[in-house]
């Protein structure tokens, strides 16, 4: 078990800009998330960990020691592959003895550690086997299978539940959560799904274009996304954003464009009186957005015409019109709403988001 | 018995030595890459590969001031590349793909330089000695490039008659190995059965050792006992009218040898464009043809429309591949004209090349006309590539 | 329904002609080496003749060094093809993996070898055959052999290569190999098919090369297979059952091995030059 340290990490190939400067610090026993939208460097993140790509610059540390110029062979690191990478000439067993024998363990241990890691991946009938006569999902354990027999410092997984669907996805998720808590060592995991981020990770990191965007637990990330970009990447479906000014009427804050006019208590954005006349990006996700007539605050209510109504069985999406302004909402399935009619709601007020229009950044604490 | 036991031994000192020298260039690379920002251990490297070096010349009875400097210009330039270009990284392409390119450069560029060396000399059957002891041919300048043009490689044709000849083969080869190939494919791909059955039985000409294939066949055009005139011999028997319209017994190898050759190479040459071309339709998907069907199209409209340019792609490469090979083809020519006392009627540039160099023993001669000929053969792949290259960027366009 | 079946029936008629055409000529020979001795030279044209029998097969064997031939064959064919696969196999790795400086050109220079008549190197490398003293020995026609089906080869390797994902030489590499641990360990076992099939290639194209042959080796109990036979068929009148014999014992081996490895030669061949 180990930590892991980023140093200011650049990797450029040729003149393309991959990572540009990236610190992070993953703890013992930390189970560390990086999700991003595909080109923005997580992978590299990970291959440059394993040794598999070599950095431009920046050094990159496992428990204290530098690793930079070190072969993937001596890094003490195991990883599953987004294609499980399982040797197609060698049964299931060899596969999962392979590293070990390279190593010039004793036999009776490799026995004893492929049984025991077999056992709990529930692979001992398989252990026969060549790759090529598994189903994905056993593919998928065997991959995770090789890379515990190691017991390596740490585990770094790419995307490995990609190539699954989805039904067999959840299953592989909710064993992977399992192995964690078995295991309690140090994973790195990679993955452009964010219901494998928010479900499995102890810290999130989200990325994008080459930096990190924003570094904490999946709540926190969820629940106070510090710039436009994490706000919009995760949540399913993604956030409302409203452009607009704040605008002072009497004692109270308004965010205000062309179509709507939003009441801010002072509670959800404290600091409003310094934005005050400014340009900002408000956000809501579409679950925040209140349609109980009983629960709506009559006062600041917004009025607009459904557009599109989706049912999704147990919830529905609805599309509402303010003006130019589209909004989306979620609602309890069946709630009578018709296209075309007259909708009213407002905001849940604490959890609204406001963003600098100019740097994308939160300015609501 | 003795002498078998003697040439294995060489055999195997031979690969035990080609074992150990991949050995030692593959261990002085890697000291020059891995090294060459470590002094000591860059310095002693380079110092113990130049002794070896001088002990090999020493050996092989090659040690003179030339070779030295040659090899310490080498040194300078290895050291050179090895800190400009290699820096210490990624130099493992270098050794994997040493050996090879040492071997193609030993056995394929030395000789080719050699070729050219020859050809501005005169070696023939009188200096050869001259040179197998001293080394030394005299210089001769363009001389042998002039009488590649002006004097007949061959008893009977010169070069132009040759050169005409040789087109004339290629092209008719080609153009039935195609027209053949494609008709069978075609044949094969509507089969609903046994198609593994016919490719199978349409493959042996290719399938077959050349030798025997080119042999075989060369009896069957025999004049008596050959297969082609005994059967024209019972087509008379049976319709004696055919013999008042002229039909009658060929000497084949003697009056018609170049016909004779191209039957031959017809008939070995399909198989390969039937497979080639059948692997391009078969990779051709069944919407395609299924749309152009509800759109109205007719048998032959969806060869020329869907077919044609849907197995470009496949097709081009063979037959510049084809070409090269038919072009370069002596096998047949050579085995079926090529005993003592045979025709040479039948002869294209390469197998009078081949005569001339080993039959009549005009070493730099047939050099020269070696060099004409791969000239000649230059132009054609760079037209032929030419031709690719504004195909890709039409694709490309597109 | 019934044009169909017409048209199939038309079809096969014409296939069924084009393999007879393809497959006589070799029924022939198989014909002529049964015929008894007093009337190998017969305008009949029976696929089995009168008074079949092997005897043509048991002179062949007697009287002449074919044995020796076979074996002489078998041991430049065998060597060759050894040094060329190990070379290819690791040349082709190199081009299949790695991106270096002069990769592209050497790529070129490897493709434009083929444009090089093979006729005509046969000059220079005689003479440098014969100023090692190497004529009439298995040694200088290894040399000439060995690397003339090397590009080719390359370029067959490269091809499986690259179908090989580099995930998995990565996953050998976290496992605890260096680039050539993972090279030996997993690329190579896994490449056996192309491998093979390098190797069918080489070998075939020098156990059937005649040209080089005919000028190297000299005496006749040096003679590869193809010498032996030509000059056996030289003598038309004498010889031309034990020439049918010999060509029916070298042919039906080499048929079999080619027929079984065609498919992945086609697919190298076109492999090769769609993607180039």
């Amino acid at each position: 078990m180990a930590s892991v340290t980023f140093k200011k990490i650049v990797k450029k190939y040729n003149d393309n800009l991959i990572l540009d400067g990236v610190d992070l610090e993953i703890r013992d026993h930390e189970f560390v998330v990086i999700v991003g939208p595909s080109g923005c460097g997580k992978t590299t993140m990970l291959r440059l960990l394993a040794g598999l790509e070599e950095i431009t610059s920046g050094d990159i540390e496992i428990d204290g020691l530098k690793v930079n110029d070190l072969p993937p062979a001596k890094r003490e690191i195991a990883m599953v592959f987004q294609d499980y990478a399982l040797y197609p000439h060698m049964t299931v067993k060899e596969n999962m003895s392979f590293a070990l024998k390279l190593r010039h363990f004793p036999k009776d241990e490799i026995e004893k550690r492929v049984k025991e890691s077999a056992s709990i991946l529930q692979l001992e009938k398989l252990l026969n086997r060549m790759p090529k006569q598994l189903s994905g999902g056993q593919r998928q354990r065997v991959a995770i299978g090789r890379a515990i027999v190691r017991k390596p410092k740490v585990f770094l997984f790419d995307e490995p539940l990609s190539n699954l669907d989805a039904k067999l996805r959840e299953e592989m998720r909710v064993e992977i959560a399992r192995l964690y808590q078995k295991l309690n060592s140090t994973i790195v995991y990679v993955t452009h799904d964010q219901v494998e981020a928010m479900t499995l990770a102890g810290r999130v990191v989200v990325m994008n274009k080459g930096h990190i965007q924003q570094s904490g637990t999946p709540l926190d990330v969820y629940r106070k996304p510090q710039n436009v970009f994490v706000a919009g990447f995760i949540g399913s479906p993604t956030m409302n954003f409203l452009r607009g000014k704040i605008e002072k009427q009497e004692d109270f804050f308004y965010f205000s464009n062309q179509s709507v006019k939003i009441f801010l208590p002072l509670f959800s954005f404290p600091e409003v009186e310094k934005y005050s006349g400014k340009d900002v990006i408000l956000g809501i996700r579409p679950d925040d957005i209140i349609l109980d007539d009983k629960k709506i605050d009559h006062a600041h209510k917004i009025s607009g015409n459904v557009e599109v109504i989706e049912l999704l069985g147990h919830r529905e999406n609805i599309y509402i019109k303010v003006g130019d302004q589209k909004i989306l909402a979620v609602g309890e399935a069946f709630s009578n709403f018709s296209p075309g009619s007259l909708v009213e709601f407002s905001f849940n007020y604490k959890n609204i988001h406001i963003f600098d229009a100019t740097t994308e950044k939160r300015i609501n604490s | 018995m003795n002498d078998i036991i003697f040439s294995l031994l060489q055999v195997f000192g031979f690969v035990a030595l080609i074992a150990v020298s991949v050995g030692i260039i593959e261990l002085y690379l890697w000291s020059h890459f891995r090294y060459h920002d470590k002094n000591s251990i860059f310095f002693t490297s380079v110092f113990s590969f130049t002794f070896l070096a001088l002990l090999f010349m020493n050996i092989g009875g090659l040690l003179s001031i030339k070779n030295f400097v040659i090899f310490m210009f080498w040194e300078i330039f290895l050291i050179y590349t090895s800190k400009k270009l290699i820096k210490g990284k990624n130099y493992l392409p270098y050794l994997l793909a040493a050996p090879a390119f040492l071997g193609l450069l030993a056995l394929l560029l030395y000789p080719f330089l050699f070729q050219i060396y020859l050809s501005f000399h005169d070696l023939k059957l009188t200096t050869i000695m001259q040179w197998k002891q001293l080394g030394t041919i005299p210089f001769v300048g363009l001389k042998q490039y002039i009488s590649v043009f002006t004097v007949p490689p061959l008893a009977e044709a010169g070069f132009f008659k040759l050169l005409f000849r040789t087109l004339l083969w290629t092209f008719v080869n080609i153009f039935f190995h195609v027209l053949g190939g494609f008709i069978l494919a075609l044949l094969l791909s509507e089969l609903k059965i046994f198609r593994g059955i016919y490719r199978t039985l349409l493959v042996v000409p290719w399938a077959m050792p050349q030798v025997v294939a080119v042999l075989a066949l060369r009896g069957e055009f025999h004049s008596q006992y050959g297969f082609i005139n005994v059967m024209i011999k019972k087509a008379i028997e049976s319709f004696p009218w055919l013999a008042s319209i002229g039909v009658g017994p060929v000497n084949w190898l003697s009056d018609y040898p170049l016909l004779t050759c191209i039957l031959i190479n017809v008939w070995l040459g399909i198989p390969f464009m039937t497979v080639i071309i059948l692997g391009g339709l078969q990779s051709i998907s069944k919407s395609y043809y299924d749309a152009a069907s509800i759109d109205g199209a007719t048998y032959f409209q969806k060869l020329k429309y869907i077919t044609l340019p849907l197995i470009k792609p496949v097709l081009m490469p063979a037959v510049t591949l084809g070409t090269v090979w038919t072009f370069n083809n002596i096998n047949v020519i050579y085995l079926v004209t090529g005993q003592s006392g045979g025709t040479e009627q039948a002869d294209i540039l390469v197998s009078a090349l081949y005569k001339a160099a080993f039959t009549y023993n005009r070493y730099s001669y047939s050099a020269a006309f070696a060099m004409v000929i791969f000239l000649i053969l230059f132009m054609i792949s760079i037209s032929y590539s030419k031709m690719f290259e504004e195909k890709n960027t039409d694709k490309g366009a597109a | 329904m019934k044009r169909e079946t017409a048209k199939q029936i038309l079809i096969h008629l014409a296939l069924i002609s084009a393999a007879i055409i393809c497959v006589y000529p070799l029924s022939r020979i198989f014909t002529v080496s049964i015929r008894p001795g007093d009337r190998v030279i017969s305008t009949d044209l029976a696929l089995i003749p009168d008074g079949a029998t092997f005897l043509s097969y048991m002179k062949l064997l007697k009287e002449t060094y074919f044995l020796r031939w076979l074996f002489n064959s078998l041991v430049i064919t065998v060597t060759t093809s050894m040094i060329g696969v190990s070379l290819a196999s690791t040349a082709a790795y190199a081009f299949s993996r790695f991106n270096f400086f002069g990769k592209k050109s050497a790529m070129i220079m490897l493709l434009s070898t083929q444009m090089i008549p093979a006729g005509m190197l046969i000059l220079p490398l005689f003479l440098m055959i014969m100023k090692m003293n190497l004529m009439n020995t298995y040694l200088g026609m290894i040399i000439a052999y060995s690397v003339s089906s090397l590009p080719f080869s390359i370029w067959i390797l490269k091809g499986y290569y690259d179908t090989i994902p580099k995930s998995l030489e990565e996953a050998a590499m976290v496992d605890g190999t260096g680039y050539v641990g993972a090279f030996w360990r997993v690329i190579l076992p896994l490449s056996a098919p192309a491998l093979s099939i390098a190797f069918l290639f080489n070998f075939t194209s020098a156990w059937n090369e005649y040209l080089v042959a005919r000028v190297v080796l000299f005496s006749s109990k040096q003679y590869t297979w193809t010498l032996g036979l030509f000059e056996l068929q030289g003598q038309f009148i004498t010889q031309w059952g034990m020439f049918a014999a010999g060509s029916m014992l070298v042919t039906i081996p080499v048929l079999l091995v080619f027929l079984y490895s065609s498919k992945w030669l086609v697919s190298g061949l076109t492999l090769g030059s769609v993607k180039g």
